[in-house]
């Protein structure tokens, strides 16, 4: 069945001796699919390279797929699928014969390759490409190509690196949707590489951020979404509003508004607590527009930025920066005029503000 | 990286294939400077088969280093707009025509040089001048100047800058010599050194040309191997080298150059 | 003149160049100024090049034995096994500097190592060496007061000189050919995208398959270019041979004889044609080959 990846004490310095992953333990259960999500240069790429057995973790860290001792195994023994992010495919050979290529290399007889081959290729929508050559095929349809190649050899593992990328916004959507089907239905062990915070939560079952080579989080997209645990991964996961506040007597103090704490909040730190600055993080929806009589605050609208379902106004004059906020499509605004609202206050995400003065990009 | 029985065999088979390269032309540089070959370094240096060469053939250098020139204004002239015409109206003729003037890469020198004598032999100003020379050198020398020119403005996306010049009012004339030759330099620069460096080695169709007065640098480098002291054979070769290395330094380093920015970009793009 | 019939005109191109139809179009030159431009080139061409060509050619059937020429350089034993030396030759040339240098080549480009640039440079060093300057090296090297006569004389007290014959021509075109090679493989290499090796090896594939599957593919315009330059050279240069002894019965060393000390100018020039065709004629065929796979795949997949 779906083999379980057990990551222990791996760490990577390269030649050069930059670090560029801590050491960290992971593990991947059978038929997961885990998604590493940070910034480029976070070591989300050689974390999936060392599953791949692309690199080696320095010396005292050990890979295990299913229990079976992997470390030092190189790739061509590993049984990984992986899929590139520029596709990688063989320019010299046709759709078919990217697809076959696995099953030839591993001696898999001619005839039986012919009807897995068909049969991959339909599965990924592509058999009347199956004569065509690489260079004739859309970026969508290399991504299948590439696709049905990694999976043709039934690998352990399936390891994607960030094989949406080169793709528009659209294709994009659409091709996750179906990778996201493919997975359930192969329930293969997969690991994801993304700088996308959407694909990410669409496609993970558990989601990893990194943050500079050290995972900052590990958790569902559910919890990753709502209860971020540092000033960087809320950043990073689209929190894009804050505003200063205090925390006195289990009180949230900001400006002259006084809330009291709600669970939800911080399951992550124990603010609540606390005394002392903070630091506060929340979306688009951590605001809403309101009546002047409910309101928390009063802010003046800068720019309006129609989105079809929603409109997203930019505010200023609620705290030093200006802050986004959703309203109803339908609303009626207009720049310059003054806006109330209030704040969904079991939205945000708090912290201590050196923490946020020092975590957070 | 690991560095396994692999590795060292293929950096051995690199280092033996460097000095089978780099050998001969330090035997022959230091020949050159040695008072008697046969009997080693030991019968001590000396500066005086390079004064014996200079004093025999400063004729014929001289004239390689005038020919190679003129070569270049030459090429320059008519392989730079030969380059954008085939760049930018691509088609079968141009095909042809590009075809067409590759081949004097490929026939012999040999054969293009007895052409030149069945055709032009019988004029003899021509035939006895340097002009003659001058012939064949362009014959050989064009194609590299037209494809590396061509290279470069094939992958600088010429015609989105030149609409853009025509957007801003620039005539004809005027982008071609503000917006696609400056675009070009690299391609400009990299033909026009290679273009100089094989006119002043050019031997082939030389040897054929040639005249007792218009002897060029190789000529005489053959002359001398010929019927020479294996010294002032040497002592020559020293004097070519020093004349062809800075333009080899300079290729090499105009080579470096074009890699560097396609990296910068790479990165950059990384970034994003 | 109607949109639509302009439309139609930008669709179906004639099969004329368009600046000879004579229609200026926005950014581009109108038709006098791309004639003037190609002008220079055109006359050189067609004044040194095309002309002196069709001339030799009458030259030969004007000659003593008019087209019969062609038949007897092809039924003269001598011509003929001058013909073949030359041609086996050149193509063991070609492959054995292909093959050296694209191990050396690729070597170079994956390895980070101290010297490695200096290597390079060495390596590219006889890149514009005329021939004569070649011929004088395998004379320090292989001559009779060559490197390798001395190391051979002081290990075996035997003096190994082979600069004077065809084995010398061989080391020489060699010489000639590492660093074009090199140069070529290095910038090939340096192209291959990594990722395509990586994809090799993840669906299980050993070294020898990655080499095969990927990396000579990937290689090969590289190698065909600047292996038909290799086998151009060979085929046709007669500086190094000129240097080495003047009696190595190579193709261009014959016609050199024939035309020079026999002032057979008819067979000369036949044997000239011949020479040209036969090296044009396996450019074009390794173009047309190398084309052919380069399109349609390696054949013999699923």
């Amino acid at each position: 069945m779906s083999t379980q990846i057990k990551l222990r004490h791996c760490a990577k310095t390269f030649a050069d001796g930059t670090r560029a992953l801590a050491p960290f333990d992971l593990t991947i259960e059978g038929g997961e699919t885990i998604v590493l999500l940070g910034p480029s240069g976070c070591g989300k790429t050689t974390i999936l390279r060392m599953i791949a057995g692309l690199e080696f973790p320095d010396a005292g860290g050990m890979i295990t797929f299913d229990g079976d001792d992997v470390t030092r195994q190189s790739i061509e023994k590993r049984r990984v699928g992986m899929v590139f992010q520029s596709y990688a495919l063989f320019p010299n050979m046709t759709v078919a014969e990217n697809v076959a290529y696995g099953l030839k290399v591993n001696g898999v007889s001619a005839a039986e390759r012919q009807t897995r081959v068909a049969a991959m290729l339909e599965m990924m929508h592509i058999d009347m490409l199956a004569d065509r050559r690489i260079d004739q095929l859309s970026g969508g349809q290399r991504q299948r190509v590439a696709l049905a190649r990694a999976i043709a050899v039934q690998p352990r593992v399936l390891l994607l690196d960030e094989p949406l990328t080169a793709l528009d916004a659209k294709l994009r959507v659409r091709l996750r949707t179906e990778i996201n089907a493919l997975l359930r239905k192969l329930g293969i062990t997969a690991v994801y590489v993304t700088h996308d915070q959407e694909e990410a939560l669409a496609l993970g079952d558990r989601i990893v951020v990194m943050q500079k080579g050290e995972i900052a989080q590990i958790g569902t997209p559910r919890e990753i979404y709502r209860s971020p645990k540092n000033p960087f991964v809320a950043d990073f996961v689209g929190a894009a509003n804050r505003l200063a506040g205090d925390m006195r007597d289990g009180r949230l103090h900001i400006g002259s508004q006084v809330f009291e704490a709600v669970d939800g909040w911080n399951q992550y730190n124990d603010m609540i607590d606390k005394t002392g600055p903070v630091e506060l993080f929340f979306r688009a929806d951590g605001l809403s527009v309101c009546e002047r009589e409910d309101a928390h605050f009063t802010g003046r609208i800068e720019a309006v930025a129609y989105l079809g379902d929603k409109q997203r106004l930019t505010v200023s004059g609620i705290g030093p920066q200006a802050m986004m906020i959703d309203t109803h499509a339908d609303d009626l605004t207009a720049v310059g005029s003054d806006v109330h609202c209030r704040f969904n206050i079991e939205r945000l995400a708090i912290f201590p503000a050196h923490d946020a003065d020092s975590g957070a990009i | 990286m690991q560095r396994d029985a692999k590795f060292y065999a293929q950096l051995l088979l690199t280092i033996v294939l460097c000095l089978f390269i780099v050998v001969p032309v330090v035997m022959s540089a230091l020949a050159g400077v040695t008072v008697n070959v046969f009997k080693g370094l030991s019968s001590g240096l000396t500066l005086r088969w390079i004064f014996q060469v200079w004093d025999l053939y400063a004729h014929s250098i001289l004239l390689s280093v005038m020919i190679a020139l003129a070569c270049l204004v030459v090429t320059l002239v008519a392989g730079v707009p030969l380059a954008y015409v085939l760049v930018r109206r691509p088609g079968r003729l141009t095909r042809i025509f590009e075809e067409l003037l590759t081949l004097p890469v490929a026939i012999p020198g040999l054969a293009l040089a007895l052409a030149l004598l069945i055709t032009y032999g019988g004029v003899s100003g021509y035939r006895s001048s340097w002009l003659f020379i001058l012939t064949g050198h362009v014959l050989f020398t064009l194609p590299f100047m037209v494809r590396s020119v061509a290279a470069v403005m094939a992958a600088m996306d010429i015609k989105m800058l030149e609409e853009g010049a025509a957007s801003l009012g620039a005539g004809f004339w005027r982008r071609f010599f503000t917006v696609i030759i400056p675009n070009a330099k690299p391609g400009i620069l990299a033909g026009a050194l290679m273009v100089v460096t094989l006119s002043i080695g050019e031997f082939n169709l030389t040897w054929m040309l040639h005249t007792p007065l218009t002897k060029t640098l190789p000529v005489g480098l053959a002359d001398a191997y010929a019927s020479m002291r294996l010294e002032v054979g040497s002592a020559y070769t020293l004097i070519f080298f020093v004349l062809i290395m800075p333009l080899l330094i300079a290729m090499q380093a105009l080579a470096q150059r074009g890699k560097r920015p396609r990296k910068r970009t790479d990165t950059a793009e990384d970034t994003l | 003149m109607s949109s639509l019939h302009q439309i139609k005109g930008g669709r179906s191109r004639p099969s004329l160049p368009s600046f000879m139809v004579g229609q200026a179009r926005p950014g581009v030159g109108s038709p006098a100024i791309l004639a003037l431009l190609l002008t220079p080139g055109l006359i050189i061409v067609a004044a040194f090049f095309l002309i002196p060509m069709a001339l030799v050619a009458m030259r030969v059937a004007n000659g003593p034995d008019g087209f019969a020429t062609y038949f007897i350089i092809l039924t003269n034993g001598r011509y003929f096994a001058s013909l073949m030396q030359t041609l086996v030759m050149s193509a063991g040339v070609t492959v054995t500097a292909l093959v050296l240098c694209g191990i050396c080549g690729l070597f170079l480009v994956r390895n980070r190592f101290a010297g490695r640039n200096v290597i390079t440079a060495l390596l590219t060093l006889p890149l514009s060496f005329p021939g004569t300057v070649v011929g004088f090296m395998v004379i320090m090297l292989a001559g009779r007061q060559g490197v390798i006569g001395s190391v051979t004389d002081a290990l075996f007290g035997d003096k190994l000189v082979f600069a004077y014959n065809i084995a010398g021509l061989f080391i020489g075109y060699l010489y000639f050919s590492i660093p074009r090679v090199i140069l070529a493989v290095m910038a090939s290499a340096e192209k291959l995208d990594p990722q395509l090796e990586e994809a090799a090896r993840s669906l299980g594939a050993p070294t020898w398959r990655v080499i095969k599957d990927v990396i000579l593919p990937g290689l090969m315009p590289g190698l065909i270019s600047s292996g038909a330059i290799c086998f151009a050279t060979a085929m046709g240069a007669f500086g190094t041979a000129f240097t080495l002894a003047t009696d190595i019965d190579v193709l261009p060393m014959v016609i050199y004889t024939e035309f020079t000390r026999n002032a057979n100018v008819a067979v000369a020039a036949a044997l000239s044609i011949a020479l040209g065709l036969l090296t044009w004629a396996v450019l074009t065929a390794v173009r047309c080959f190398a084309g052919n796979t380069a399109t349609s795949g390696t054949g013999g997949g699923a």
